[in-house]
C-alpha cells in the first residue's frame, strides 16, 4: 500500500482536469461582451488542478485508513438506504419512509431491534409533528394515502 | 438541574404555541397549490403570493393556497414536473412570466418542450420595461441617448439583471436594433438581479439600466434616477404620467412583463375553466386592485384560452426576434 | 434626529410586538439550528402566516426580522454540536466549534458563540442606526472592480488556512471554484457543465452542497467510528455548561474586530454572512493564532465567525432600508414582504415610514437582547444533544438533511445530488482534505469570476479598471500584505532566532 491513496487521487484529479478542459473547450458561445468569456475560467482552473495533481503525485501524504470488508459493506448499505429513502420519499410519503429508514440506520449503528423500531417510529412521528405543525413545513404525505382519504 | 428542566418545559410550551399558530393556516388534505419555479423571495414567489393572498382575501378559495418552491433550470424543472409528473392536477397552478415565454422561445426549457405543452391560464398583472439613467446623466431624453449610442455603440455602459438572451438584455438589444445599431456592439454588463444592477447605476459603475418600471418607484420618488422611456404601449398613469413611452419618442419598442400562471396539459377543461373564472373574478374585486397596486403591477386582463393564444403568439414573436438580434439561427 | 427610533421603541414595546419579537427569535433559532432550513426558508414559510393573521406592517416586519436574526444565532448550534453547518454563515463555525464540543466544552462553546453573536449584532445595529444613510453612499461605490479585489483579498487571506497540507488546501479550493462554475454562465447565458440536466442550470445550490458535504459525509464517518470504536469518534463527557467571563474576555478583540468586518461586508450588496464569516475567521487566524491552534478548538476561532455573521445580518439591512436594494438573499425576501404591505423600501422610507423603520430597528435591539437571554440558558439544554445515543442521532441528521433539501426544492433530483455530493465529501475527508476551503472556493470563486468579467465588460477589456479606485488599490495592497508579511516574517524569525523551530 505504499503507492499511496494520494497517488491514485492525483491520477483521478488529472483525469478530472482533462475532462473539464475538454468540456470547457467545446462550449459554444454565441457572443460575449467581456473579453474573458465563459471558457477561460474553467480552462485556467483545470490547468491549475493538473499542476496541483502532479505535485501531489510527486509528494503524496500518508495513506490513512481505508474501509474494507464488513465496514465497507455497511457504508454501501447506508448509502443505498439513503438512496432508497430518496426514491420512495414522495410516493410512500414522509412518515412511512422516515420510520423505515430510521429503523434501518439505528440498527446499522448498533441498536437492538426493539430499540431501533421504537426509536424509528417515535422519530418519524415526532419529527413529522414538529415540521408540519411546529414549523409549517409541508412534507409529502404519500400518493398511496390519497385514495384512502377519498379526495379527488 | 431543575432549572434547565423548567426551561425545557417552558420551551415545549412555547413551541406548542407556535405550532398552534402555524397549524391554524396549515391546510388539510389537498389545498390549492402554487409552484414558484424559483427559490423563495424572487419574482415568481411574489407572483404566487399575489394569487394566494388575493384569492384568499376575496374568498374565492375555501382553503389557503400553499406556495411551494421548485428552483432549477430558470423554470425548466417546474415545466418538466408539470408536463411529466403532475400533468393533471386540478389544484395546481405554476407562476410564470414573460421570461418563461422567452426561455421557451429560445429553447432553454429543452428543445422538446413547446409552448402548447401546458395550459396557459391567465395573467394577474403586468409591468413594463424602462430605460433608466442617473439624475445627473448627460442625456435628457431617449433621443439624445440613442444618438450617443448610434455614434459610438460601445461608448455607453448599459447594465441590467440578466445574461445575454434574458429579458433585460432583450430590452437593450431591441432599443439598439430600433436605431439600426448591432446589439453585439453594445457594452452590456449583466448583474445578478435587478437590485445589483440598480446599485451599480447609483454607484456610477454603469450609465444606463434597462429595468422594470414599477420596481423603480422608490428611487423615482426620491429623484435619484430619471426614466427616459417606458417600454409600454401608452403612457401609464399616476406617478408615471410624466414618463414618455419609447414609441412616442420615435422608437418602436415595447416590453411588457406579465405575471401569470399555467396548469398541467391534462387538466380537465372543467378545472381549467374554473380556475380561469376565479382569476377573472379576482381581477375585478376592489381588494385585489389594492393588492396589485401594492405589488407595483398594472392591470392586464387575459384569461383562459384568450391568454393561451396570447402566450403562443408571444413565443412565436420571440423566436423571430431572437433571430433578428443574432441570438439564434 | 433620532425621533424615528424613539417612536420605534414606542411601537416595538407594545405587548403584541414584544410577543412577536420573542416568537420570531424562538422560531428563528429553531429554523437556523436545523441544517438546510435557514432564514430564507423560515421567512418564506412564515410570511403567509403574518399576512393571514392580518398583522400590521411593522408587526409583520418585527416577526420576520426576529426570525432572520434568530436563525443567525441558531445556525451555530448544529455547527458546534454535529459538525454540520446550520446555514451559509455557519460554515466557519464548524472549524473550531465542533472540536470544542469534542473536548467536552459544547456548553461553553454555545455560550461563547451566543455572546459573540450578541456583541456582533449589537455593534452592527448601532452602526445601522448611526450611519445607515452615509454607509449606503459608500456601499454603492463598491463596483465590480472593487468586488473582484475584495475576492482576491479573501482568497489571499485563505492562505492562512493552508496549515499542514497546503497542496490539499489548494486542490480543495480549486474544486470548490470549479463546482461554482456549473450552471448558466452569468455573462453570456451559456450552459456550463450541466450535461443536459435542467436541475443543474441554476448551478449547484448552496444548501444542497453544504448538507451533502457536511451532513451526509458525517453520517458515513460516524458509522466508521462506531464500527471501529476508535478514539476520533468519541466525545469527551460534557463538562461545565456555562461560559466563563475570562473566556469572553480572552476573545474580546477577536469579537470586536470581527464585528466590524462582518458589518462592513454585510453592508455591501451581494455579499453576505458566508463571506463575512470567512474573512473574519482568516483575519483572526492571521492576527491572533500564535500557537497554530485554530481549527483544533480555539475559542477565538469560534468567536470570530459568529460575531461576523450576526453583524453582517444586521449590516445587510443598510442597503435595503436606505436604497431599496437587498444586501442579501434574506433581505430580498423581507423586501418582498414589505411590498405585499404596500411599502416600497428605499431612499424615502426613513421619511415616509418612520414608524416602520423605527419599529424595525428598535425590534432588532430588543430581539437581540431576547436572543441572548434565550440562548445562554439554552446552551446547557442543547449541549445534551450530544448525549443522544448515536443510533438515534444519525437518523435524525439524515432526516434533517432530507427535509432541508426537499423543502427547498420539492424535487428528487436535488436529494440525489445531495447524496452524490455527500459521497464526494466523504472521499475528500478520507483523503485528508478539510472541507472549509472547498466551501470557500465555491462561495468566493463564483463572485470572483462574475465580478472580474463584469469589470472587464464595463471597461471594454481594459485591465486598468481593476486598479482604478482607491478602494480597490487598498484591497490589492491588503491582499499582498496578507500573503507576503507572514513569509517575510518567517524569514526574519529564522534569521534572528535560529533556534526557533521552522514551521
Amino acid at each position: 500500500m505504499r503507492l499511496a491513496a494520494d497517488r491514485i487521487l492525483s491520477l483521478l484529479l488529472l483525469g478530472l482536469a482533462a475532462f473539464i478542459a475538454v468540456q470547457a473547450w467545446q462550449l459554444q458561445v454565441p457572443f460575449s461582451y467581456d473579453p474573458v468569456g465563459p471558457k477561460a475560467f474553467p480552462l485556467l482552473l483545470s490547468g491549475l488542478l493538473a499542476v496541483l495533481a502532479i505535485v501531489l503525485f510527486i509528494r503524496p501524504g500518508a495513506s490513512g485508513q481505508w474501509p474494507s470488508g464488513a465496514l465497507l459493506l455497511r457504508l454501501v448499505i447506508t448509502m443505498a438506504v439513503l438512496g432508497i429513502y430518496a426514491a420512495l420519499f414522495i410516493n410512500l410519503g414522509y412518515l412511512v419512509t422516515t420510520a423505515l429508514v430510521s429503523i434501518v440506520i439505528a440498527w446499522l449503528f448498533g441498536a437492538t431491534p426493539m430499540k431501533a423500531i421504537i426509536g424509528g417510529l417515535l422519530l418519524a412521528l415526532g419529527s413529522y409533528l414538529l415540521f408540519t405543525y411546529g414549523l409549517g413545513i409541508s412534507l409529502p404525505t404519500g400518493s398511496w394515502i390519497e385514495p384512502l382519504l377519498g379526495s379527488n | 438541574m431543575p432549572n434547565s428542566r423548567f426551561l425545557s418545559r417552558w420551551l415545549v410550551a412555547a413551541v406548542t404555541g407556535g405550532a398552534l399558530l402555524a397549524g391554524a393556516v396549515q391546510a388539510q388534505a389537498k389545498p390549492p397549490e402554487c409552484i414558484a419555479p424559483a427559490k423563495p423571495g424572487g419574482g415568481y414567489d411574489l407572483t404566487c403570493r399575489l394569487a394566494a393572498n388575493g384569492l384568499q382575501d376575496a374568498k374565492l378559495i375555501d382553503e389557503p393556497m400553499m406556495v411551494s418552491y421548485m428552483p432549477g433550470g430558470i423554470g425548466a424543472v417546474a415545466y418538466n414536473h408539470v408536463t411529466g409528473v403532475r400533468d393533471d392536477d386540478p389544484n395546481l397552478i405554476v407562476a410564470a412570466s414573460t421570461g418563461a415565454a422567452l426561455n421557451l422561445a429560445l429553447g432553454k426549457f429543452g428543445l422538446e418542450h413547446k409552448v402548447d405543452d401546458v395550459r396557459w391560464l391567465g395573467a394577474l398583472g403586468v409591468d413594463y420595461g424602462a430605460i433608466v439613467v442617473r439624475k445627473d446623466a448627460p442625456w435628457n431624453n431617449l433621443d439624445e441617448l440613442m444618438k450617443a449610442l448610434k455614434q459610438d455603440p460601445s461608448g455607453v455602459v448599459i447594465g441590467a439583471g440578466g445574461t445575454v438572451g434574458s429579458q433585460d438584455w432583450m430590452k437593450a438589444a431591441l432599443m439598439a436594433k430600433a436605431d439600426d445599431v448591432d446589439p453585439r456592439k453594445l457594452r452590456y454588463v449583466s448583474f445578478e438581479g435587478g437590485g445589483e444592477a440598480l446599485a451599480a447605476l447609483l454607484g456610477e459603475h454603469i450609465q444606463v439600466f434597462t429595468g422594470d418600471l414599477a420596481e423603480l418607484k422608490p428611487q423615482l420618488d426620491s429623484g435619484e434616477i430619471r426614466i427616459l422611456a417606458a417600454l409600454s404601449e401608452e403612457r401609464m398613469g399616476g406617478p408615471y404620467a410624466d414618463i414618455p413611452t419609447a414609441k412616442e419618442q420615435g422608437y418602436d419598442v415595447e416590453w411588457p412583463i406579465w405575471r401569470g400562471y399555467y396548469m398541467g396539459p391534462n387538466v380537465s377543461d372543467e378545472a381549467y375553466q374554473q380556475w380561469a373564472d376565479r382569476l377573472r373574478e379576482l381581477n375585478d374585486t376592489e381588494s385585489f386592485k389594492a393588492l396589485r397596486e401594492g405589488r407595483g403591477l398594472f392591470p392586464m386582463s387575459k384569461f383562459g384560452d384568450d391568454f393561451h393564444q396570447y402566450v403562443k403568439q408571444q413565443v412565436a414573436d420571440f423566436q423571430q426576434l431572437s433571430k433578428e438580434v443574432g441570438l439564434t439561427k | 434626529m433620532f425621533d424615528f427610533l424613539i417612536q420605534g421603541f414606542g411601537v416595538a414595546l407594545t405587548p403584541l410586538n414584544l410577543g412577536l419579537a420573542f416568537l420570531g427569535a424562538l422560531l428563528g433559532t429553531l429554523f437556523g439550528a436545523l441544517p438546510g432550513i435557514g432564514p430564507i426558508n423560515g421567512i418564506a414559510i412564515l410570511m403567509p402566516l403574518a399576512y393571514t393573521l392580518g398583522l400590521p406592517a411593522e408587526s409583520a416586519l418585527i416577526l420576520l426580522a426576529g426570525i432572520y436574526t434568530g436563525s443567525e444565532y441558531g445556525g451555530r448550534m448544529s455547527s458546534i454540536l454535529l459538525n454540520v453547518p446550520g446555514d451559509a454563515g455557519a460554515v466557519m463555525t464548524t472549524l473550531d466549534g465542533h472540536p470544542l464540543a469534542k473536548k467536552g466544552l459544547a456548553g461553553p462553546a454555545l455560550g461563547l458563540s451566543a455572546v459573540s453573536s450578541f456583541i456582533g449584532a449589537t455593534i452592527a445595529i448601532v452602526g445601522l442606526t448611526l450611519f445607515a444613510p452615509l454607509l449606503a453612499v459608500v456601499a454603492v461605490k463598491f463596483g465590480p472592480a472593487e468586488f473582484f479585489a475584495l475576492m482576491i483579498f479573501a482568497f489571499a487571506s485563505m492562505s492562512a488556512m493552508m496549515g499542514k497540507d497546503p497542496i490539499k488546501t489548494l486542490i480543495g479550493a480549486v474544486l470548490g471554484v470549479l463546482i461554482s462554475t456549473v450552471g448558466v454562465d452569468s455573462g453570456t447565458g451559456v450552459l456550463r457543465f450541466t450535461f443536459d440536466m435542467p436541475e443543474l442550470y441554476d448551478g449547484i445550490d448552496f444548501v444542497v452542497m453544504i448538507i451533502g458535504l457536511f451532513a451526509v459525509s458525517e453520517i458515513l464517518l460516524m458509522l466508521e467510528h462506531a464500527f471501529r470504536h476508535d478514539q476520533e469518534g468519541e466525545m469527551a463527557p460534557i463538562g461545565r455548561v456555562m461560559v466563563k467571563m475570562s473566556e469572553v474576555l480572552y476573545c474580546k478583540w477577536a469579537i470586536l474586530r470581527s464585528s466590524v468586518i462582518g458589518f462592513v461586508i454585510g453592508v455591501l450588496p451581494g455579499t453576505g454572512a458566508s463571506v463575512a464569516s470567512a474573512v473574519a475567521y482568516t483575519t483572526e487566524k492571521r492576527i491572533s493564532d500564535h500557537d497554530n491552534s485554530f481549527g483544533t478548538g480555539n475559542m477565538r476561532g469560534l468567536a470570530a465567525p459568529e460575531a461576523a455573521n450576526n453583524a453582517s445580518a444586521a449590516g445587510s439591512f443598510v442597503p435595503m432600508l436606505t436604497l431599496g436594494i437587498p444586501g442579501s438573499g434574506t433581505t430580498a425576501i423581507l423586501l418582498g414582504a414589505l411590498m405585499l404591505y404596500n411599502i416600497n423600501p428605499g431612499p424615502m422610507m426613513f421619511r415616509e415610514q418612520p414608524v416602520v423603520v423605527g419599529g424595525l430597528i428598535a425590534s432588532l435591539y430588543i430581539g437581540n437582547v431576547m436572543l441572548l437571554l434565550l440562548n445562554l440558558p439554552l446552551a446547557g439544554v442543547f449541549a445534551r444533544v450530544l448525549q443522544v445515543p448515536r443510533w438515534l442521532l444519525v437518523p435524525s441528521v439524515a432526516i434533517l438533511a432530507f427535509v432541508g433539501v426537499y423543502q427547498l426544492h420539492s424535487d428528487l433530483m436535488a436529494i440525489y445530488l445531495m447524496l452524490v455530493i455527500g459521497v464526494f465529501g466523504y472521499l475528500l475527508r478520507k483523503f485528508g482534505f478539510s472541507l472549509a476551503p472547498v466551501v470557500l472556493g465555491f462561495v468566493l470563486g463564483g463572485l470572483m469570476e462574475e465580478n472580474l468579467r463584469r469589470a472587464l465588460s464595463i471597461s471594454g477589456g481594459d485591465v486598468g479598471i481593476l486598479f482604478q479606485s482607491g478602494l480597490s488599490i487598498g484591497l490589492w495592497i491588503a491582499a499582498a500584505l496578507v500573503v507576503l508579511v507572514p513569509m517575510f516574517a518567517g524569514k526574519l524569525k529564522a534569521k534572528f532566532l535560529p533556534a526557533a523551530k521552522p514551521s
